[in-house]
């Protein structure tokens, strides 16, 4: 069994520092920090071995200050909601939290919000300065800019959820405090107070892309290591010239299941599975209080839903935020009056 | 037929060949390797789907958006329901299971046609364990049928969304928190692979400059290359990695911890 999953052994290759172009000079902090060297126990692990260097650049600096700040303001109101002692912030790390202001405006005082804000700012600028450094390395090494495509999608997923989200609503009271389990809290009431997030037709395509991507990997992961030791990892080349690593491994799914990619168009499905996840979660979000306020009656009224049992349609109508229904000594029901 | 399919289409290296030196089940329909465990995947298929839809017949709502073959009530315990009140998901559970253990034996076939390693197979594998947890071991751990989840696209989302209430608050749930790592990093892993070969193939003559290309930009990027295997490692063991926390995440709820809200909180 040992041999069978051992596959190819990673490359050895001699450290070579690559020659700074005109980009890289262009760069004020263009340094690549650091000399390479060698971790040599993940060889084991059969990957590379090699460290660094790391590229610092305007960006990158720019990027990794701005989350230092970030991270700053949340240890200082973490110390806060501690009285300042360090040892208590430790002990309840997963519960500090820094809460969003009310309304849209500046908020009052740091403990009201403020702290929220300057944290939020501080790391919608660090993130920001990152996709210009992905997008400056890009440049650099000749890709075409798919990484950066997939990174302003993750960010569009973000900033739904903390900045466009909270402003089609109103109140940055929306978004989702910062700390562990504010960050689930917000998660599981964000589902109830939309009337159950598994109705959202959007969050069942972003599951599907989601859960898709783990299937995904492990079928192309599983895949190359079965024939890596044919060299269907060299997947550049395999895209200019296919050998016999590459055939094994696209007659297995041919036979298997009847339909088989290619080394080029296996990636095409990986990066659309990986981006679609967070495409359709930015839909989800965006439609989520705008075209509905409740994803259990949207599902009801599409016929979506499987009911268990007889259920009024007004019973199902009313909004748990909204007034409670009355309903009379007679089992009558009447509804809420308008408000 | 691809160009180069026909020199691996080679008769032999099959299960039965193997044990009785003949095998009449050695043979491709169309695109399809058939096999042993091929034949006895398509009947375990059409039994259970023919078995689900002649459930879903005798329910009467043919909208399969909401169509619901529900899992036995607790009354039945581990014991046969009749068909209407469950024993239509006994049925298509048992058939599912079958074809799904014969479909990674005819994966493991074909790996030994093409002479190639076993990491689909023992991949898929981890994949039906999800279900078999889902279906079979936790519900005969908590003693009723009752708690598999109801065989329904809408049906299988109240479940899912019952379950997390059922027991408190699944997201403080550390195992379901893991999980949701996991299904998240493979995400993100995977675009991260698909942008790095969508980006740098055919930009040069030489895909020796391609690769290094690649790795320059890792490099550069976060001071770390994993290599062109290594992808491959890391996000087959992000997929194995996620799959056993799902497993854990439902396994012990219910059944070793029934309020995860409390289980942090246990005085």
């Amino acid at each position: 069994m040992a041999t069978i999953l051992s596959g190819a052994p990673p490359r050895v290759e001699p450290i070579e520092p690559f020659e700074p172009d005109a980009l890289d000079e262009a760069d004020i902090l263009g340094v690549r920090l650091g000399s390479p060297f060698r971790i040599e126990l993940l060889r084991d692990l059969k990957v590379d071995t090699q460290f660094g260097s790391i590229w610092i650049g305007l960006w990158g600096l720019l990027s990794i200050l701005l989350f230092v700040a970030g991270g700053f303001v949340l240890f200082l109101a973490a110390l806060d909601q501690v009285g300042g002692n360090v040892l208590e912030a430790v002990k309840y790390f997963a519960n500090l939290q820094e809460l969003p202001p009310d309304g849209l405006g500046v908020a009052h005082s740091l403990r009201e919000g403020g702290f929220w804000e300057l944290n939020l700012l501080f790391w919608a600028g660090s993130v920001l300065a990152w996709a210009a450094r992905c997008w400056d390395r890009l440049r650099r090494h000749k890709w075409r800019p798919y990484l950066l495509y997939s990174f302003l999608a993750a960010i569009a997923l973000t900033s739904a959820i903390w900045v466009w989200h909270p402003l089609l609503m109103g109140s940055w009271a929306d978004a989702p405090a910062l700390g562990l389990n504010a960050d689930l809290d917000w998660a599981q009431n964000f589902s109830v107070l939309w009337g159950n997030f598994y109705y959202n037709p959007w969050h069942q395509l972003a599951i599907f892309f989601l859960f898709g991507s783990t299937m995904l990997w492990g079928m192309h992961g599983a895949t190359i290591l079965a024939t890596g030791s044919e060299g269907s990892h060299h997947e550049d080349s395999e895209i200019i010239d296919m050998h016999s690593g590459s055939h094994k491994s696209m007659l297995f799914w041919r036979w298997t299941m009847g339909f088989n990619a290619n080394p080029k168009t296996i990636h095409d499905w990986l990066w659309w599975f990986g981006t679609g996840t967070v495409l359709a979660s930015v839909i989800g979000i965006l439609t989520t209080g705008t075209i509905t306020n409740d994803w259990y009656v949207w599902g009801v009224d599409h016929g979506t839903v499987a009911q268990y049992g007889p259920m009024t349609r007004s019973a199902i109508n009313q909004h748990p935020m909204e007034m409670p229904a009355i309903v009379s000594q007679t089992g009558e029901y009447i509804p809420a009056p308008a408000r | 037929m691809l160009e180069f399919e026909a020199a691996y289409r080679k008769p032999g290296n099959t299960l039965l060949g193997q044990l009785f030196g003949v095998d009449p089940f050695d043979f491709w329909v169309g695109r399809f390797y058939v096999g042993l465990f091929g034949v006895i995947a398509a009947i375990a298929i059409v039994l259970g789907v023919g078995i689900l839809f002649i459930a879903v017949g005798q329910y009467g709502d043919w909208d399969l958006v909401r169509a619901v073959v529900p899992a036995p009530s607790r009354e039945y315990g581990l014991g046969y329901a009749p068909f209407l009140q469950g024993g239509a998901w006994q049925l298509v559970v048992i058939f599912a299971t079958v074809s799904f253990v014969a479909w990674a034996l005819r994966e493991v076939e074909i790996c030994k046609k093409l002479e190639m390693g076993y990491h689909i197979p023992a991949m898929y594998s981890l994949a039906i364990s999800a279900w078999v947890v889902l279906q079979i071991i936790r519900p005969v751990l908590m003693g009723c049928w009752c708690e598999g989840f109801d065989l329904s696209y809408s049906g299988h989302l109240t479940w899912v969304s019952n379950v997390g209430f059922r027991y408190m608050n699944f997201y403080l749930n550390p195992f379901h928190a893991y999980a949701i790592v996991g299904f998240f990093l493979t995400a993100m892993v995977l675009a991260m692979h698909g942008s790095a070969i969508l980006g740098t193939y055919h930009t040069d003559k030489d895909p020796n400059v391609e690769m290094l290309r690649e790795d320059n930009f890792w490099r550069d990027y976060i001071g770390y290359s994993i290599g062109e295997y290594g992808i491959h490692r890391l996000g087959f063991y992000l997929a194995f990695y996620t799959l056993i926390m799902s497993d854990l995440c439902i396994l012990t709820s219910g059944t070793l911890v029934t309020d995860w809200v409390k289980f942090w909180h246990p005085l």
